[in-house]
């Protein structure tokens, strides 16, 4: 009996386990931290040790949160303008997308009218369309509107129309028992069992929507993040362009959060 | 014509690959009927058939004197494991079933009914859940007050116990024995399996179904039908004989396949 225990328990040192289960928390955030502390340090190191004359191209980090700090009510006021023009892209695309998608998906008449052109259309990168979008349409921020539209569009439609294309043959059977139909077959079925692929259409369109809302800024805003960066980067301020580097990251960091906090609580059910 | 279930001459194929061969059967209303058969008799494939979830190849079919053309609600369906929606709670899933049974419904109403047939299930407990939340059993009963409460004269169900313990499996037998003999006017039944025991101990009538392609091999009637204690039916020799009977006439047929002919 004991030798049986003996080797089924690993040879364990007294208080050792204890100490391990105590350890591995820390041990975790010491696994998440690294990249990001090896990353400051090698921040700190470069602003000090690289000679880079009297306008540094790496200002050091107490530069750039200085910076950061005075930078703040610009940065608002950029983020709001910025936002004005992606929050109706998106949701334009986002609304636009899920409907023709679903529709698409679930009729294979509309799939052959819609794909020969779809798989034309969705691959030319939407940034091409800035210079003739800023041309034709009577303002600058309904271009951007329609540039992030356009990103966002395809990649939601896409994946809205193979989420309702790969309904499981069991909820289709159980909708045509229960004489689901139409509107009310899109609604009560489709769409949510197309959920998790509308969601990962949803997480690469904003991902799209923010890169080319930035790049349309650099064309022709006089407000948001983008065209921050690029306005200090023309002045050689590199603090604050740095600072703005850093401000973007963290709010598309924090869009994408609440996005997946959504899809967090709307996919509950999906085990 | 009868108002029963008729089946006359029904073939289906899949290709090439013939699935049911020329099925004659007359169900008369309110009878409880087991169909029985090995996995590749067709037996689910003759369910969906009736369900009226894929059309038949060559034959007709008819409920209650109209020929059936599509899927209604005037028969209802439990399959194996996915009665339920996901995404609903358990009582909006049979609300739902029950709108499109009962348009001029209000919602309150049709929460209602849903709630009462949860209750005669036993489900009392669990009619704001979801189906993840639920036990394989709390799911397939509630999958059985859904047809239920829609009230569809003719049920089919598709092996609706095939997933469950055993324990849990007599305990869902009996339910739906309960539900079935306290309806007036009685449904009618037709409950897929590939188990002998239960296919006489639910059934009236035990229809078999042989393999490849699927054919009536065999149609029984069970003379201890109405029976309510368990363990003295399966011990008595009415009802292992009859067992017996069945058992070599599946058999037979899986011999009759394995011999070239």
């Amino acid at each position: 009996m004991s030798s049986a225990a003996s080797t089924l328990t690993p040879p364990a040192q007294p208080g050792f386990s204890g100490l391990r289960r105590l350890a591995r928390p820390l041990l975790r955030v010491a696994e998440a931290s690294l990249i990001w502390l090896l990353a400051l340090a090698a921040w700190f190191a470069a602003a000090r040790y690289l000679p880079l004359g009297r306008n540094p191209l790496v200002p050091s980090p107490e530069v750039t949160l200085r910076a950061l700090i005075e930078a703040l009510p610009e940065l608002w006021q950029g983020t709001l303008s910025s936002f004005s023009i992606l929050l109706p892209g998106f949701a334009l695309a986002s609304v636009l997308g899920i409907a023709s998608g679903l529709a698409v998906g679930s009729s294979p008449r509309l799939q052959r009218m819609c794909f020969p052109f779809a798989r034309v259309a969705a691959p030319v990168p939407p940034t091409v369309f800035i210079p003739y979008a800023i041309a034709i349409l009577p303002t600058f921020k309904l271009s951007a509107i329609f540039v992030v539209f356009i990103g966002a569009f395809w990649p939601i439609f896409q994946n809205a129309a193979a989420g309702a294309h790969t309904l499981e043959a069991r909820w289709r059977d159980n909708a045509r028992i229960l004489g689901l139909r139409g509107w009310e077959y899109q609604r009560r079925v489709v769409f949510p069992a197309a959920l998790p692929h509308i969601f990962s259409g949803m997480a690469v369109g904003l991902g799209f929507s923010f890169i080319l809302l930035t790049v349309a800024e650099l064309f022709g805003a006089n407000a948001g993040l983008g065209r921050f960066v690029q306005y200090y980067a023309d002045f050689a301020d590199y603090p604050k362009m740095v600072a703005g580097i850093l401000y973007t990251g963290l709010v598309t960091y924090l869009a994408m959060t609440v996005l997946e906090r959504v899809k967090h609580r709307a996919l509950f059910w999906v085990r | 014509m009868s108002q029963g279930l008729i089946l006359e001459g029904v073939h289906f194929a899949y290709g090439n690959t013939p699935i049911l061969d020329n099925i004659q059967l007359n169900l008369p209303p309110g009878q409880f009927v087991s169909l029985l058969g090995a996995s590749g008799s067709g037996k689910s494939t003759l369910l969906r058939l009736i369900a009226g979830l894929q059309p038949a190849g060559r034959g007709r079919l008819f409920w209650a004197g109209r020929p059936i053309k599509g899927p209604g609600l005037d028969r209802g369906v439990v399959f194996q494991d996915y009665a339920l929606f996901p995404w609903m709670s358990v009582v909006d899933n049979l609300a739902l079933a029950i709108g499109k049974a009962r348009p001029d419904t209000r919602a309150a109403e049709r929460s209602e009914a849903a709630r009462q047939a949860l209750r005669r299930v036993g489900l009392e407990d669990a009619l704001d859940k979801y189906p993840f939340e639920l036990s394989g059993g709390m799911r397939q009963r509630a999958a059985i007050a859904r047809a239920l409460a829609v009230g569809s004269p003719l049920l089919l169900l598709d092996e609706p116990f095939g997933a469950l313990d055993p324990v849990n499996r007599a305990r869902l037998q009996d339910v739906l024995l309960e539900v079935w003999e306290a309806a007036t006017p009685k449904t009618t039944v037709v409950f897929v399996t590939h188990d002998v025991d239960e296919a006489l101990y639910l059934g009236q009538r035990v229809v078999i179904l042989g393999s490849t392609p699927g054919r009536v091999i065999a149609d029984l009637n069970v003379p201890f039908s109405g029976h309510r204690d368990r363990r003295a039916l399966f011990a008595s020799s009415d009802f292992q004989q009859l067992r017996e009977q069945i058992a070599e006439t599946l058999a037979e047929d899986t011999l009759r396949q394995l011999t070239p002919a």
